[in-house]
């Protein structure tokens, strides 16, 4: 090859380190790289990190899978329980309790697990959401828009004013029945609330406003004046649990919540 | 629904590979690959044929990697450079590049840019084509590509194993 000939382009000398290349393309490359040695050296270089980065990790798919990386048990246990979620709730809620943990994962949670000290975009969506629970939870007559008789109606109403498909839970194994849902103002749009109570009386609301698609938080926890929050994003939405009940009992109805809304 | 979570088993040696050597911790890693495995696994019906599974579960495996180092960030762990080495993970048996090589490796491919390390993992470790790779990172193959180069650069720059004898200069 000449010098007037036209150089190669660059993704093609990497596709021919990469091996990626053949027929024509490889024996066009393989003719440059006679008459270019430095550029030969390069592309040789990369063939080189190849290897050593294979040699590096490959091993690790050699490995035998351990049994919690088996996929037909988490998928058995994913019908039960167990996410990821739940595991770092519960480690929320003890490490709550035990005040000072070592550890970054700990210093995470905690961080976020003081009241209301998220991040700004948490902290407008728990005042809301507890704003929300104290204006509606205590009405007798008018509690909510959409009544529970007809779930199907208020499902897919506000599934179309929140423009992603929501889920209304049921957290009657936590002992609490829907009252209904209703349709509220957020800062940013259109927010859902959804109302339950138990056989004494008590509420607890579930406010739901749209989130940005593949964003995901850890779950949290808030609490002020007596109302407290578990809130999380996931799945396109951000929703937080409010309710003047023992945290670990609303804890309970918030993971019930989250798995439905998954 | 099975078959996906057949093609879903499938994925996890791949997956474990590329959490590891993302990751530089075996544990991390399979928290890493537990994590993505549960979210695939709840949201497989979801899941429609448009591309492979394999990118699909890539693309979990990074979301959830990256929301990781988001929290870590936020409070970062200090990180030894005795954890940086490959230490007691063995390199399996009669690999040619010597073991100061790999470690020097290890060492430099903790200290790229994520985005570089990501790509260049995926073309060069899982051997995936360039419209693969691009479409696990939902980037253009133009990016990848100018990805790669910045990532073999700086990999050179950091070590030996990349460079000739003598080093040369264009």
């Amino acid at each position: 090859m000449n010098r007037e000939e036209r150089k190669i382009p660059e993704h093609d000398l990497h596709a021919y380190a990469d091996g990626a290349l053949d027929g024509p393309a490889r024996a066009a490359v393989e003719a440059y790289l006679a008459d270019n040695p430095a550029i030969a050296d390069e592309v040789e270089g990369w063939k080189r990190q190849n290897e050593t980065l294979r040699a590096l990790y490959g091993h690790r798919a050699a490995e035998p899978v351990p049994p919690r990386l088996n996929v037909r048990r988490l998928e058995r246990e994913s019908r039960i329980a167990t996410t990821r979620w739940s595991r770092m709730a519960a480690a929320a809620v003890l490490l709550l309790g035990v005040g000072t943990a070592a550890g970054w994962y700990g210093r995470d949670l905690l961080a976020s697990a003081g009241p209301v000290q998220a991040a700004l975009g948490d902290e407008t969506l728990v005042d809301e959401a507890m704003q929300a629970h104290r204006v509606y939870s205590g009405e007798v007559v008018h509690p909510v828009e959409v009544w529970a008789g007809e779930k199907d109606h208020l499902r897919a109403w506000l599934s179309k004013r929140l423009a992603r498909p929501l889920n209304v839970p049921d957290l009657r194994a936590g002992g609490f029945t829907l009252v209904g849902g209703r349709l509220l103002p957020a800062a940013n749009g259109p927010a859902a609330q959804f109302m339950y109570e138990d056989n004494t009386g008590r509420r607890v609301t579930l406010y739901i406003i749209p989130a940005k698609e593949g964003r995901e938080t850890s779950f949290r926890y808030a609490s002020l004046d007596r109302l407290e929050a578990f809130f999380w994003t996931d799945e396109a939405i951000s929703c937080a649990l409010v309710g003047d009940l023992p945290r670990d009992k609303l804890q309970e109805i918030a993971t019930q919540a989250y798995k439905q809304l998954g | 629904m099975s078959q996906v979570l057949d093609e879903i088993e499938g994925c996890v040696p791949a997956l474990r590979r590329y959490a590891r050597a993302l990751t530089h911790d075996p544990d991390r890693a399979d928290d890493l690959v537990q994590d993505c495995l549960e979210r695939a696994i709840r949201k497989r019906g979801l899941w429609r044929p448009s591309g492979s599974v394999r990118s699909w579960m890539f693309r979990i495996l990074l979301n959830v990697h990256r929301n990781d180092l988001r929290r870590a960030r936020r409070a970062p762990m200090p990180l030894s450079l005795d954890d940086a080495m490959p230490g007691n993970e063995p390199a399996g048996p009669d690999v040619q590049p010597g073991r100061l090589a790999l470690a020097e490796t290890a060492r430099a491919m903790q200290a790229l840019p994520d985005e570089q390390r990501e790509v260049l993992l995926l073309v060069a470790v899982e051997e995936m084509s360039y419209a693969e790779a691009a479409a696990v990172l939902s980037i253009p193959v133009g990016t990848l590509m100018s990805r790669l180069a910045r990532a073999r650069a700086a990999l050179r720059g950091l070590t030996e194993t990349g460079a000739p004898k003598l080093r040369s200069v264009k």
